[in-house]
């Protein structure tokens, strides 16, 4: 006899957090960030929790922290604000935002009759009570809704439910791997965000002045510092448990946005291996551990051009002349450019290797 | 942080960042931020790309 199963559910127990790095465990670029607020847009340090920052005096440090709630994650995000802005300009901001690919938000069926609600939530504290906001933006067909959440010196849990956006019944997300939806937490905004009334009832078209308002400032002292983790999106109107992942699953979702090889161990270990074209020139092949989203356009390095050798013919290693450089990507590998004073690669197999711990490659595919 | 071409002789142009760290072609998304920030002010050999047609500057998202 077949029987139905009577434990389904939209929110199926394993995957139902669309969240990716929700814990706060990846930090591929570094584990921390100092001087967040002098340029627009920062990728780290935590993987997949990309830092917006308008233009603002203030600054601070971001930093992945061992200092998480027990039993959610022994990891979190900390800001620590080191210089203060009191006088708010009417564009300035601070938002911290996870960016999604509109193939991975289909489950929400946003846009069209049978819309469904979006739970958000995540585990705060702070050096004192402040008032913030959580913001989703649909950017296929730009709107937004916001709400306000307090934070308090001790972890709490915020629960957020946003309701379902139906909008005219037919303004789906993209099933592709485009930016479709941003989720935004607001610590710092000027009046361009600030001025009107906050959205927070029901979906609407974006109106600038609507989206942040109400929020205190992050950057109002120096003594300010923010902690996030256990961050959690999914699909209805209840807040479950955290979902837990493993490491490696996290990573390996992390790194069909970024990919970041190196040295860990030896500096006999290579980044790829090549094939030299002439006496002085030839390209490594590296494999991506995933298949990034996109074919990345660019080749990131650390380092000056000695922190780079060849070892190939004879066995015999030569320091590079230059740093790797970008020479083409898929999504599944990228070529990169090793260039020698001498002929050790010329038409030869070689490793690409790096000399010093601090030396990487890393590829990007961000939205 | 400026660009620069760093070599031309290959499938399309790549360029490098003044740090040395960032090379990438003309369609990556940062150099093309810079790009359009920097529109009125590049550099010679950027700019000889850009009049060459061989560099685009987009419009942004």
């Amino acid at each position: 006899m077949t029987k139905a199963r009577t434990n389904a559910s939209a929110s199926p127990a394993v995957g139902r957090n669309i969240i990716i790095n929700g814990a706060m465990n990846v930090a591929q670029r570094s584990a921390s960030v100092t001087g967040i607020g002098a340029s627009s847009g920062y990728s780290g340090p935590m993987d997949r929790f990309r830092i917006s920052a308008g233009t603002t005096a203030g600054r601070l440090t971001a930093s992945q922290t061992s200092d998480g709630p027990n039993g959610i994650s022994a990891n979190c995000l900390k800001f620590d604000c080191t210089t203060a802005d009191t006088s708010i300009a009417a564009g300035e901001k601070l938002l911290i935002e996870q960016r999604f690919e509109g193939q991975n938000l289909q489950r929400i069926g946003k846009g069209v009759a049978g819309a469904k609600q979006v739970t958000v939530s995540f585990y705060v504290k702070a050096n004192a009570s402040f008032t913030f906001a959580c913001e989703l933006y649909d950017h296929d067909n730009s709107r937004q809704i916001s709400k306000l959440f307090s934070v308090t010196s001790n972890w709490s849990r915020v629960e957020l439910t946003f309701p379902a956006d139906v909008d005219d019944g037919s303004s789906p997300f993209g099933d592709d791997n485009a930016l479709s939806l941003s989720l935004f937490i607001a610590l710092h905004a000027g009046s361009n965000f600030t001025s009107g009334t906050l959205n927070s009832s029901s979906w609407a078209n974006a109106t600038s002045a609507n989206r942040h308002v109400g929020i205190d400032s992050f950057y109002s002292s120096t003594d300010n510092n923010f902690f996030l983790t256990g961050v959690q999106m999914e699909v209805g109107p209840v807040a479950t448990e955290f979902e837990q992942e493993d490491f490696g699953t996290t990573l390996k979702k992390c790194q069909r946005y970024y990919y970041k090889t190196g040295i860990t161990t030896s500096n006999q270990d290579p980044f790829g291996v090549g094939q030299g074209f002439s006496a002085t020139v030839g390209d490594i092949l590296t494999f991506f551990p995933t298949t990034m989203r996109i074919a990345p356009t660019a080749l990131e390095q650390n380092g000056t051009a000695t922190d780079y050798r060849i070892f190939g013919t004879g066995g015999n290693f030569t320091a590079c002349s230059s740093v790797p450089t970008f020479n083409g990507c898929t999504t599944n590998s990228g070529r990169s450019r090793f260039t020698t004073a001498d002929g050790n690669a010329d038409r030869a197999a070689f490793f690409g290797n790096g000399t010093d711990a601090s030396a990487y490659l890393a590829w990007s595919a961000e939205l | 942080m400026s660009y620069s071409v760093l070599n031309t002789d290959g499938f399309e142009p790549i360029y490098i960042s003044s740090d040395n760290k960032r090379t990438c072609i003309g369609i990556d998304s940062v150099l093309q931020e810079w790009l359009r920030a920097n529109e009125d002010t590049l550099p010679s050999d950027i700019q000889a790309q850009v009049d060459a047609g061989t560099l685009t500057i987009a419009d942004a998202d």
